[in-house]
């Protein structure tokens, strides 16, 4: 039901966005803008909470172009991660002791601006440099038996990036789009036993880029 | 469509993916093992006491109004799990409970699901039936003297330890030492259950070793 849910709403929003694109009087949808919407496939780095990589995020961006080559504009992503544990016995305290298998989660919603020098911006492949810069909302979760117990975190967070756009067609700017990025953010905290220090991902995104 | 009408709607999409953007993870594998909770009073000396009195069955709790009490081969399977770590730890078992040291209640959780925390450990007045601190002598009560939080829910087996030396002459209540909480024991299989709650109260008691006289 709520995977139906998820592919329903995800239809929806590329719909709109392919009518929007393909729309014959508009070289962009807002002047002098780009805007991406990407999925994303994440490897968490180091010993994380939950260090299994996944797909399960995405990415949204756009920016204005304050020059030729220059654009700076809001982003805002999300990603899950998953880690199953195996039966293990937990000291919670000096007083308490649990044995049981778990599922950990890491779900992180970064957000703020992100800006990008951007190369060839005339031809079909035009590549770019960024970097984004902002806040980043995580949820530490342990799943196990009937329970989930989770810790929400908030830190600072900075993403180089380095990726290309291609359009086939320039006079309507709809094409596609792809990067890879590396992500640091500043959050702490713990669940049950397990503590994070900080979070560390690469990863790469493919998109639509209009 | 207007570029106006576009942007609002794409804001709202956008913010509608973001709010259900949550990956849950399948936890049906889950409930496909046991879980056992420990937690004891770090101010006892559990090499002080030698002997306990245990019943010779598991009080049922359920919807019932009536007092239920689980007494065969399955129940007697479990007690004897019991008996043996405790004598594994150096405890005999007595079969005077106004001697004995200390006394084990086990109870299996039938139907019903409660939370207990520390700060509020009062659930089984709402089941008139349990093990009542009357059972055990004059105490007004009984309590936790330490910290523990966790919930009941069908398939779960509880086992309590009270001392039975407690002052019991001054209004005071008896003081649960040492308890473990078990759960996952509800599946369709009742051999798969027992097995599960044999090798339960094996690892409650292997992860308590500061039993260990």
């Amino acid at each position: 039901m709520k995977t139906s849910k998820y592919l329903a709403i995800k239809a929806a929003l590329l719909t709109v966005v392919m009518i929007a694109a393909f729309q014959p009087s508009k070289a962009q949808i807002f002047y002098n803008t780009y805007i991406n919407v990407d999925w994303q496939y994440n490897v968490p780095l180091g010993s994380s909470f939950a260090d299994k990589s996944s797909g399960w995020g995405m990415n949204f961006e756009g920016g204005y172009f304050v020059t030729p080559n220059i654009t700076v504009g809001p982003f805002i992503a999300y990603h899950t991660s998953i880690k199953p544990i195996a039966r293990q016995t937990l000291e919670l305290s000096s007083t308490e002791a649990l044995t049981t298998n778990q599922k950990h989660t890491l779900f992180q919603l970064p957000f703020g601006a992100v800006g990008r020098y951007n190369f060839m911006t005339d031809r079909v492949f035009q590549p770019y440099v960024g970097m984004k810069l902002g806040a980043n909302y995580a949820q530490m979760s342990s799943y196990y038996y009937i329970v989930k117990q989770y810790h929400d975190t908030w830190g600072f967070y900075m993403s180089p990036e380095v990726g290309f756009s291609v359009f086939p067609n320039p006079s309507q700017r709809f094409g596609f789009h792809m990067a890879l990025y590396y992500s640091y953010a500043t959050n702490n905290g713990k669940v049950l036993t397990y503590s994070m220090d900080n979070i560390n991902n690469f990863g790469i995104r493919l998109g639509i880029s209009f | 469509m207007t570029i106006k009408k576009f942007q609002f709607l794409l804001i709202v999409l956008l913010g509608v993916t973001i709010a259900s953007c949550q990956k849950d993870p399948s936890t049906s594998d889950l409930q496909q093992d046991y879980l056992v909770y420990t937690a004891h009073d770090s101010d006892v000396d559990f090499a002080d006491f030698n002997t306990y009195y245990l019943p010779d069955s598991i009080l049922l709790i359920g919807n019932s109004d009536q007092t239920e009490y689980w007494k065969d081969a399955d129940a007697q399977a479990i007690i004897n799990a019991v008996v043996a770590n405790l004598t594994t730890y150096g405890f005999q078992r007595s079969a005077d409970k106004e001697t004995a040291d200390l006394g084990i209640q086990l109870s299996y959780v039938k139907k019903v699901t409660y939370f207990v925390g520390y700060d509020y450990p009062y659930w089984w007045w709402y089941y008139p039936y349990y093990w009542s601190p009357g059972y055990w002598g004059n105490w007004l009560g009984w309590h936790y003297p330490y910290q523990v939080y966790y919930g009941y829910t069908a398939g779960s087996l509880l086992t309590e330890m009270v001392n039975l030396g407690a002052d019991q002459e001054s209004g005071k209540k008896l003081p649960v030492i040492w308890d473990s909480y078990i759960g996952g024991l509800l599946t369709d299989s009742q051999s798969l259950n027992l097995e599960r709650t044999l090798n339960a109260v094996d690892q409650a008691f292997a992860q308590s070793s500061y039993l260990n006289k």
